[in-house]
């Protein structure tokens, strides 16, 4: 008897612990922050991307005018976004000799985002992608074709450096994945998440 | 870690609801077993973001221009860098810069250029084909190393009017500076839903590909990995090709013609 209610005791123990757990887990959802000060209302980051390219199968896209404008706001203690305007420009290709951009547009926007918090890491997530790319080239095999790129995209928050980072590790870490040619595709970046509304110049953290 | 608000410890009770509604659950799971135990740790290890922040290559900095609506706005601009100069205003990252020749700039696709010119919106895939990490790769039967036949396909999205699909096999590098062909079919039923892998229906009609040879070649340089771009074109109308046609010629036609295609790319590497 005195055996079975220590059992019953260590079980509810263990589950107490757990719910705990749980309860921090829940209410820890991470949130955009300006000095450490959860946000109110709402901010636009704006920014341009550093270094970053696009891999469709044997053919890199990069364009050295990557621009994005996100409305950020919190959401029952969560951060969540949007993002509204994505104007790219002069762009090129690894075979620029060969496959050329013709146009290319950031296509229903605005796209939805969130924070997420994946081991101990903060991560923005981005849904709801698609960028419609029309290459040129009458050697290009892609050429004449206006390709779709859509997927969602999870990115690393760096509190230290204000920036998101997109790659194939963070992708991983949030299962999310883009996709051209019925093929997952690459997509890497470094983007600065500086806010340039109401709380500009102010330390932009995820927490 | 940042101090949280006292909001945010109040701003979560449907969590810690739900939460409660799972500890019973969970409670009612431990007295039946004996324990519990086992993780579901996030083994995913992502990388820690560059600090190359500082030293961002976005252009230099030049006077605001919105001739486009998804353009940042002259007033955003200039609160992106006040003093006009990089680095300026205390700014950490590169301020923001449009290009200023803007002719060569890209546009957005038109409702026109769309119309056409192939947008790729119908969907092609192989389920002969096995696909690592998501990249479909092509396996040695389908190619020189084996019986050398096509992979089964299945298509889906086929516009209303088509009247015609063609298939082609591309090398996703040019060789030598050229376009390379490893398969072109017309005459493909605008109601088919696929092919099966080495067999093609009546009234399919195969061209001369870049081998020289009427057929399907997939034989990269013994050695060499290639990446392989199947697209499939929906024609409004028919056109006619004799066997042997040439794969280029009747490409143009087809770029000018069809307003949708399906992409499929698929990779090998040849040992």
């Amino acid at each position: 008897m005195r055996r079975k209610a220590t059992t019953l005791g260590a079980a509810f123990a263990a589950l107490a612990v757990t719910c705990a757990m749980f309860a921090t887990t829940a209410s820890a959802a991470p949130a955009w922050k300006f000095e450490g000060k959860s946000l109110e209302g709402t901010e636009v980051i704006l920014g341009a991307a550093i270094d970053s390219s696009l891999t469709i199968p044997g053919l890199t896209t990069k364009c050295a005018n990557f621009l994005y404008k996100v409305t950020i706001k919190n959401e029952a203690g969560t951060g969540k976004g949007e993002v509204t305007e994505v104007p790219l420009y002069n762009c090129t290709t690894d075979q620029p000799e060969v496959c050329t951009v013709s146009s290319i547009a950031a296509e229903k926007l605005p796209w939805p985002a969130k924070l997420a918090t994946v081991s101990t890491s903060n991560y923005i997530v981005i849904e709801g992608i698609k960028v419609a790319i029309k290459y040129a080239g009458i050697e290009c095999a892609l050429g004449g074709i206006t390709v779709n790129v859509t997927g969602t995209a999870g990115g690393i928050v760096d509190n230290a450096t204000e920036t998101a980072t997109f790659n194939s590790t963070t992708f991983g870490a949030t299962k999310t994945e883009l996709k051209a040619l019925a093929t997952k595709i690459q997509w890497t970046g470094i983007f600065p998440t500086e806010a340039f509304q109401w709380h500009r110049e102010q330390a932009l953290s995820v927490s | 870690m940042a101090q949280r608000t006292g909001a945010e410890r109040f701003l979560a009770p449907a969590a810690r609801a739900a939460g409660a509604g799972l500890c019973l659950a969970l409670a009612a799971a431990a007295l039946l077993l004996a324990g519990c135990g086992g993780s579901s740790g996030d083994s995913g290890s992502a990388g820690a973001a560059s600090s190359t922040a500082g030293t961002a290559s976005a252009g230099s900095p030049d006077s605001p221009s919105s001739s486009q609506g998804a353009s940042p706005t002259a007033e955003e601009n200039k609160r992106a860098h006040p003093s006009g100069a990089p680095g300026g205003g205390g700014q950490k990252h590169a301020p923001l810069a449009l290009p200023k020749d803007e002719s060569g700039r890209e546009h957005a696709p038109t409702a026109a250029e769309k119309a056409n010119s192939p947008v790729a919106d119908m969907t092609l895939f192989s389920p002969s084909l096995p696909a690592a990490e998501g990249i479909a790769a092509l396996t040695p039967p389908y190619t020189c190393d084996g019986a050398g036949s096509w992979p089964a396909l299945r298509w889906g999205g086929v516009p209303a009017g088509t009247k015609e699909l063609a298939l082609y096999v591309m090398s996703a590098k040019p060789v030598n500076g050229r376009l390379f062909f490893d398969w072109a079919v017309a005459g493909l039923g605008p109601h088919s839903e696929g092919l099966e892998a080495g067999r093609l229906p009546a009234g399919a009609v195969e061209g001369t590909n870049s081998f020289g040879k009427r057929g399907y070649s997939i034989c990269p340089e013994p050695g060499g990995a290639e990446t392989y771009l199947f697209a499939l074109f929906a024609l409004p109308r028919s056109l006619s090709p004799k066997p042997g046609f040439d794969p280029r010629a009747l490409r143009e036609e087809i770029l000018a013609t069809s307003g949708n295609a399906g992409l499929l790319s698929a990779a090998y590497a040849r040992g």
